[in-house]
């Protein structure tokens, strides 16, 4: 349902370069994205999303080329972003939020969509606070329910467990991994816990330099001392 | 005692006025990153607009609620053809609508000439308001304006329009990620500036020699509002506003214009020394 062929992109000011990307999602498949720092992953989520222009290349979603296209358009084409340090709206209240979510595709009448509330049932009882109030965990789930509120087909995720505590991640990697079975969602994933790409992901693909260079099936990766050692120096 | 009153009623006045012209330029600043220096100028076209309407045979009326619409019309036109081409190079903002601003006033002179036209007062009663007598017509404008300053509120803090551009303030990348189109944000936003100026033009028209240079004695005033204000909030818009209308007009009143404008200029110094960011400037 994604392809990535051949994509480069990089930053005005010179930044980390995508140097011909190439990759593959299914539908209901759930990828991990693996590599040391600066090797451009998250690079390559903003890429997707819209947020850096191809300089060669093409991102195809669902049959129809989006690269070029402005990250609104890639978002209501079926794609949501959850970003690096989870850039929810702190002045906003956690409702404010979820409604900004639903915005692009319902339009100026649109709601929070029940099924949202009832899969976070603890956002719902908190619709009133200010985002920024909440802790890190909380906030995360705020930030991955407000991706999910418009009902895409892929979601996007930038180390969504950064800075939580071990069992805020385990229960996370389930109620992601749930949502994706019963809403048949694809998932890539950018993450340095290996704990939680395996109990979430079923495919790892290591990224060097700007390329795709050597994938893995995630069952065969703690077994595979080799390969991670080679290229997230473990 | 009549005389203060008087004179409260004044700064009251130019303070609505001045709010209509803040307002637009702070939404215009805080979504786009445009400081936009043609804003004295969509002001001027408001009353021009009023000139033209009442030339043709037209009433004042009509035409207070032509030049938003005019207005907004030709923000859509202006961000189009300018704005959007320079909205990412902060500086060149700057000079393009400067640029627009030099050109919208030469076309002025052209069309109309250099010198000032009158607009005979709409309402040109005088009522007792808690025992002075007072201009109808200035009254209506406090009217005019409260009512727009409280719609511009409530759209910013009571749709879901107003929700998805102030997500685009706090935050355009992450808008932009959920979906809100953030290009049709900028238009509206622009023309939406566009007419609250062009309202405040046509409004302020009767009152004021409508003349090529009526623009830059609303830009600037409206600009150290800002400054004082906070950048950040609309509520930065009404306390900047009301300091530096209320300022200068009691000043002006017991002693002369180029004082009023040397005392507001010292404390505008005074306030952006102590708040760098504006009064409300803690608030984002």
């Amino acid at each position: 349902m994604l392809r990535v062929a051949g994509l480069a992109a990089g930053y005005a000011d010179g930044g980390i370069v995508l140097d011909g990307i190439d990759l593959e999602v299914d539908a209901a498949e759930s990828v991990a994205l693996l590599g040391r720092n600066g090797m451009g992953k998250t690079t390559l989520l903003r890429a997707i999303m819209g947020h850096l222009r191809p300089v060669a290349g093409d991102v195809v979603f669902e049959g129809r080329s989006i690269g070029g296209w402005p990250p609104f358009a890639v978002a209501n084409a079926g794609i949501g972003y959850v970003p690096q340090g989870r850039e929810i709206f702190n002045e906003f209240t956690v409702e404010e939020n979820l409604v900004l979510g639903v915005l692009g595709t319902a339009g100026f009448r649109a709601r929070v969509p029940e099924a949202v509330y009832a899969r976070f049932p603890l956002l719902a009882e908190r619709h009133r606070q200010k985002a920024g109030t909440m802790s890190g965990g909380e906030q995360q789930q705020l930030a991955i329910a407000r991706a999910l509120a418009s009902r895409p087909r892929l979601l996007l995720l930038d180390e969504p467990t950064e800075g939580l505590q071990p069992s805020i991640v385990r229960s996370l990697a389930q109620t992601l991994a749930e949502i994706a079975r019963s809403d048949r969602l694809s998932l890539l994933v950018v993450e340095q816990n290996l704990e939680f790409v395996q109990s979430l992901t079923t495919r790892c693909l290591f990224i060097e330099n700007g390329r795709i260079v050597d994938q893995v099936d995630t069952s065969r990766l703690r077994a595979d001392q080799a390969i991670l050692e080679r290229y997230l120096s473990l | 005692m009549a005389q203060i009153l008087i004179t409260g009623l004044d700064a009251l006045n130019f303070m609505l006025a001045l709010l209509l012209v803040t307002l637009g330029l702070i939404i215009i600043f805080g979504l786009m990153n445009v400081i936009n220096m043609a804003h004295g100028e969509l002001f001027l076209l408001g009353a021009y607009t009023v000139v033209l309407v009442t030339q043709a045979g037209g009433s004042f009326w009509i035409a207070l609620v032509a030049a938003p619409l005019v207005l907004a019309g030709l923000g859509l036109v202006i961000e189009e053809l300018v704005i959007r081409h320079v909205y990412h190079r902060f500086i060149d903002t700057i000079l393009a609508t400067w640029g627009l601003s030099l050109t919208i006033k030469q076309a002025i002179v052209i069309a109309f000439g250099p010198t000032a036209q009158q607009i005979d007062s709409p309402l040109p009663a005088t009522v007792r308001f808690l025992g002075v007598g007072y201009p109808a017509y200035r009254l209506f404008i406090m009217a005019i304006a409260v009512a727009a300053a409280a719609a511009t509120f409530a759209l910013f803090h009571r749709t879901r329009l107003g929700l998805a551009a102030r997500a685009v303030i706090a935050n355009r990348y992450s808008a932009s990620s959920l979906g809100i189109n953030t290009r049709r944000m900028d238009r509206l936003t622009f023309a939406f500036g566009a007419a609250l100026a062009g309202l405040a033009g046509a409004v302020m028209a009767p009152l004021m020699s409508v003349d090529p240079q009526m623009g830059v004695g609303f830009l600037i005033p409206a600009f150290l509002s800002i400054l004082i204000g906070g950048a950040g909030s609309l509520f930065g818009a009404v306390l900047g506003t009301a300091l530096i209308a209320g300022g200068s007009t009691i000043v002006a009143s017991v002693w002369t214009q180029i004082a009023a404008q040397v005392v507001v200029f010292g404390l505008a110094i005074v306030v952006i020394r102590l708040f760098p960011h504006g009064l409300t400037g803690g608030r984002r």
